[in-house]
């Protein structure tokens, strides 16, 4: 009885302790931080956000490291000499040859984030959730479970898209975008994955789709801390070529001047903050008059999203082969 | 320094389909989570009352611009009338067990645990205000702690959005003790609903009509007799037969709750996995089907066997555990915690 009363008094204890740290901005249970932690979380309060993902990599890494140490595992470069145990390596995906069930369909902006502008009053928003709608459609057919992030025109913040992904237990998540540059005669399609860019176009495209995101600095520490990087980023290559393959094959038919303009790494916070494979597709450019021309007409969106589609299909089967990868 | 008996300690169980309060003062009471608002000045004139709650949000729901927060296990980010959906339906619940504004309110809530593991901060701004001190924790953790069920104990909380899982090792559980799953009340609604559909094609029924049809003759394994539900088929009220279709969409909740319990059984200490296997203990309102549990004890057989008991008062043994809670803090805890 005298040991029930101890036991509850530190459960409460805990409680309590917990909220207080949520009261006071903290994040969820933190580790003590180790010295280079604190350093480095240091150097990361001075970066805005959108510079943020792109150091994701790198922090991820040292975040690792830490936690090696901690777990009193040697790093790689630490190993001299003989030893029994075997250096650190990275876990195949292979070892993982799970089902794809179930697909979280991200109709990029939305509500008062009308995303990019194309002639005769369309908007970016409208097309997005038109094809994810029409995807939805497609997958359900195929026995997918689909959940979206939004079935409406409504305003959701980046946070909140990862956040019903994550809560979903989500296998796959596809993010659709449209693009938009000032040189209106660019056409092309491009297909993101998680993953670091030297290219400052994809940077200034990474922080225009973060804007607005919800997320504070210290959300941000802990989805890196979160973050199990290499497993996600080879899978979430491997549904971007998929995908993007189907998206090249299918809308060159009907819009042969489209340019394939590759499969492309990029810190976009959506595909951070998401703990499953994810992609961010930009299937075409809003600020060409032939392409917006294109996407008005309803059965060019069912086009690309039967594209989407069977991008999806070839990667869900090939990672449900014994012994699959997701290579398609 | 606050004398413990001069604030009134509330118990919360903040669900996605219905909402109790059980208070210090002895009070308890049940809504289900329905917010609504008049849509104009008529409906206002109508309903005579600037917002309504519960089933009386719900009878009058054509009139009303009509909120269930929670209704994905989350409160929705973004949503001024979500976020003031729960708000209000916190306050209201605070009023009937009598905690007046001159009266200082101490309140622990219970969300489902996916809730508080993805959006804690959020929470906790969304509800502030509501009490003078407030803590929030888990739901399936609050249902445990009032039942002193805290060592090698696994929670299985059906409720309507989420189904929340959660095993006690004589500590605050871990995000790898607890697991949180979308098959629950609501999706089970959509899986009958959709079955009966299939079955006919032309009849007319609402999805609050299905939930009533599943919390009055839901069941697992054998039925107790037919079940007769009446729809409308072009107008017309139609006795339909849907006990092949109830026994198949109760019956789909199984395999995931099963797989969920085993994964969380095989993460147990070896020596202890026994003991929690025979300590499973159902709650929520999906834990009142007829044969689940018992079709959950079949299940065990394949990993030894176990035992599997339902909470004796579904309806409030979240917010009595919440309440246990907010007894059992000190007034120093309290005073850590302003809202």
């Amino acid at each position: 009885m005298a040991g029930l009363e101890r036991l509850k008094r530190r459960l409460v204890s805990e409680v309590v302790r917990e909220n207080v740290e949520t009261l006071h901005g903290l994040p969820f249970r933190p580790l003590p931080p180790s010295r280079t932690r604190r350093v480095r979380l240091g150097l990361l309060r001075g970066l805005s956000l959108v510079a943020a993902p792109t150091l994701l990599f790198l922090a991820v890494s040292a975040l690792s490291t830490d936690r090696a140490e901690r777990a009193g595992i040697a790093p790689r470069a630490a190993l001299s000499g003989p030893t029994t145990l075997p250096a650190p390596r990275a876990i195949s995906p292979a070892a993982f040859p799970l089902a794809v069930r179930k697909i979280v369909v991200d109709p990029g902006h939305g509500g008062t984030d009308p995303g990019a502008p194309a002639s005769g009053g369309l908007w970016e928003k409208d097309i997005t959730l038109d094809v994810a709608q029409r995807l939805r459609m497609l997958l359900g057919e195929a026995g997918f479970d689909v959940v979206m992030t939004r079935e409406r025109d409504e305003t959701v913040s980046l946070r909140e898209r990862a956040q019903l992904a994550n809560f979903q237990r989500g296998d796959l998540f596809v993010s659709i975008h449209f693009n938009s540059l000032p040189t209106r005669s660019y056409r092309g399609i491009e297909t993101y994955h998680l993953g670091p860019t030297a290219d400052p176009q994809v940077e200034r495209l990474a922080g225009a789709e973060n804007r607005a995101s919800g997320y504070s600095l210290a959300d941000f520490r802990r989805l890196l801390e979160g973050v199990y990087v290499h497993v996600r980023q080879t899978e979430s290559k491997q549904l971007a070529e998929a995908v993007h393959q189907g998206l090249v094959e299918t809308l060159v038919k009907g819009n042969p001047a489209i340019r394939d303009s590759g499969v492309k790494p990029a810190p976009f916070l959506v595909l951070v903050a998401t703990e499953m494979p994810g992609i961010l597709a930009e299937v075409s450019y809003l600020s060409n008059d032939e392409d917006a021309r294109l996407l008005k007409d309803p059965a060019y969106r069912q086009e690309i999203a039967r594209a989407l589609f069977q991008g999806i299909r070839a990667y869900a089967d090939a990672r449900s082969r014994p012994g699959g990868q997701g290579s398609v | 320094m606050t004398k413990k008996n001069e604030a009134l300690r509330v118990g919360i169980d903040l669900g996605t389909s219905r909402s109790s309060i059980s208070a210090s003062s002895g009070a308890r009471h049940v809504v289900e989570s329905y917010v609504g608002w008049p849509v104009d000045t008529v409906a206002r004139k109508v309903v005579k009352k600037s917002i309504l709650f519960g089933r009386e949000a719900l009878d009058n729901r054509s009139m009303l611009e009509l909120h269930r927060p929670l209704e994905r296990g989350l409160i929705k980010e973004g949503s001024e009338k979500d976020e003031a959906a729960v708000r209000e339906l916190l306050r209201h619940l605070i009023s009937l067990v009598g905690g007046a504004d001159d009266s200082r309110v101490f309140a622990v809530v219970g969300v489902p645990a996916e809730a508080l593991r993805v959006s804690r901060q959020h929470l906790r701004n969304a509800v502030k205000g509501i009490a003078d001190a407030l803590m929030i924790v888990s739901e399936p953790f609050a249902v445990a702690y009032g039942m002193d069920a805290l060592l090698h104990t696994m929670i299985v909380d059906i409720g309507a959005g989420t189904t929340d899982f959660c095993v006690m090792n004589g500590r605050y559980p871990t995000e790898d003790e607890q697991r949180t799953l979308t098959h629950a009340g609501d999706w089970l609604d959509e899986q009958l609903a959709t079955m009966v559909r299939t079955r006919q094609p032309d009849a007319q029924f609402s999805i609050h009509m299905v939930r009533e049809w599943k919390e009055r003759w839901g069941f697992v394994g054998e039925p107790k007799g037919p079940v007769v539900v009446t729809v409308q088929v072009a107008g017309k009220p139609t006795p339909l037969d849907i006990t092949a279709e109830m026994r198949r969409a109760c019956e789909a909740l199984l395999p995931p709750i099963a797989e969920t319990m085993l994964d969380l059984l095989a993460r147990v200490e070896p020596e202890y996995q026994e003991r929690v296997r025979n300590n499973v203990i159902l709650a929520g309102g999906g834990s009142q089907i007829p044969g689940l549990g018992d079709a959950l004890e079949k299940m065990l057989l394949d990993v030894g066997g176990g035992k599997v008991r339902t909470v004796d008062d579904p309806v409030f043994a979240g917010s009595n555990g919440s309440l246990a809670l907010a007894l059992d803090a000190s007034d120093a805890d309290w005073e850590q915690l302003p809202s």
